[in-house]
């Protein structure tokens, strides 16, 4: 039995995205399938075939991280700290911010939702990362955000300037106090002090003190927030601006640790939430925002009024 | 009947999206008889609220054709397995698995063995850390310290190597 090549390489992306907790694009998958009959027979066979090999995988014994000349160095050496680390401190793995050493020297800083952590830079830099976020750090004078959210205060230097990447956007500081958010492909700067540019090969758009880019659908939108607002979450506070309460939800999660979910994506709400009234009662959130707030499992529900 | 129960308004109101879904994904024919299968599944699941997702109840439907496809596929493999071990005789006593089968089973072992082997540690890691402990790409980046790319890339690899064995064996 051969399926056509292209077809099953197709077939096996949408089995790899759709295996993903967060898949979303049921619509764009639906489409795919309709396309042509012979799409749903070869997505069958790439997710028997894979469901198939589990159980071979799942018999085979568990691989033994031994040195090999094909290991890279970095690679191995995180490895065996986090199974050594695993042994005596599982749970506070689990829960508090790591630290590896991947292969090209890059540093991996991870919070779990709710949790902060302080990251200083050898520069006298300083990223403050938000809960529920990842930040990897490149070099000295470069990091890529890979989710969530922090605020850099940035040591300036014209000569070396700090580079930022989140969601395949280059920011460059210009003697800077920002906070970048990235939720999905939306992404969130927010200037306090000096200022940024965003994306300095495009457009090149330049962020003063109480300015604020917004990517949301591909775009950017210039928008004023108070300075002081900026990296406001640091004190326990978060706004929305025109955000869907299932973006509310995911938010909520990342800054409380508490789960909150919403299947709402057309309601938008503008407003701004002390996270510890939130900690205390998730319910209080609903005479805040004028919601419904129900219990879901081991988290809470949030639901249009 | 007055849907009062907010998972069943729920799957009322995406009842034709899935549907279409199940039709999409081959129900043909059945489709309406697998929305009743569905339905049966998420009035059994264990947290009601999480289950009136559209997100939950997508899933849930193509979860429920892999396992269709599981169980016709597994019946004709029996039924072929059957007419090759007890030629011309009565039905109704199930065929013990043969030496040959046996033999085919360890084999496929082996040379799944073999292709993880020839992926690289990495990548054979991976791929167990994704399929046999469910950790999400995100996380396996985190934890082997490489980007979301990398991930992607070592675990599109291993699949390409486990449906060639298997594409090779049948």
């Amino acid at each position: 039995m051969t399926t056509d090549q292209p077809i099953r390489d197709v077939a096996l992306a949408w089995a790899m995205a759709t295996r993903a907790p967060d898949f979303a694009d049921w619509e764009g998958f639906a489409a795919w399938l309709e396309a042509d009959a012979s799409h749903a027979a070869a997505y069958d066979a790439v997710q028997y075939a894979l469901e198939e090999a589990d159980a071979v995988l799942a018999a085979l014994p568990e691989p033994e991280p031994v040195a090999a000349n094909d290991n890279p160095p970095g690679w191995l050496a995180g490895r065996r700290g986090w199974l050594g680390g695993a042994i005596a401190a599982s749970l506070a793995v689990a829960l508090t911010s790591v630290l590896w050493l991947a292969p090209g020297g890059e540093k991996l800083y991870r919070t779990a939702p709710g949790e902060t952590q302080l990251i200083a830079l050898d520069d006298g830099s300083t990223v403050e990362l938000a809960g529920g976020s990842t930040l990897a750090l490149e070099g000295p004078r470069a990091a890529r955000l890979e989710g969530g959210q922090a605020l850099f205060t940035i040591r300036h230097d014209a000569a070396d300037p700090f580079v930022l990447n989140a969601g395949g956007e280059r920011l460059v500081d210009a003697g800077t106090v920002f906070d970048v958010r990235l939720a999905g492909e939306t992404l969130d700067v927010a200037v306090a002090e000096g200022a940024v540019i965003v994306d300095p090969h495009g457009e090149g758009i330049r962020l003063d003190p109480g300015e604020r880019a917004v990517r949301a659908g591909g775009r950017f939108r210039l928008a004023e927030i108070d300075s002081e607002a900026v990296g406001e979450w640091r004190r326990g506070r978060i706004s929305f601006e025109a955000a869907s309460l299932a973006e509310i939800a995911a938010e909520l999660t990342r800054a409380t640790g508490t789960r909150f979910t919403s299947t709402d994506t057309a309601t938008r709400l503008s407003g701004s939430i002390a996270l510890d009234a939130v900690r205390a009662d998730p319910q209080a959130l609903g005479p805040l925002l004028a919601v419904r707030v129900t219990r879901a499992g081991d988290g809470w529900m949030i639901a249009a009024k | 009947m007055a849907p009062t129960d907010p998972l069943e308004e729920a799957y009322l109101a995406h009842r034709e999206r899935l549907l279409r879904f199940l039709r999409a994904r081959g129900g043909g024919e059945a489709s309406e008889d697998l929305l009743q299968d569905l339905w049966l599944r998420l009035a059994a699941a264990p947290d009601p609220a999480a289950a009136s997702g559209l997100g939950y109840m997508m899933r849930a439907a193509d979860r429920l054709m892999i396992d269709r496809y599981r169980s016709e596929r597994q019946a004709t493999l029996r039924e072929k397995a059957w007419a090759e071990a007890q030629p011309g005789m009565a039905e109704g006593i199930a065929p013990a698995p043969g030496p040959e089968r046996a033999l085919a089973a360890r084999q496929e072992v082996a040379r799944v063995e073999r292709a993880l082997a020839e992926l690289g540690p990495r990548a054979a890691a991976i791929l167990r850390r994704h399929r046999i402990d469910g950790l999400t790409q995100r996380d396996i980046a985190a934890e082997f310290g490489v980007s979301l790319s990398t991930v992607e890339s070592d675990l599109r690899r291993a699949y390409a190597a486990i449906l060639a064995v298997r594409e090779g064996g049948e």
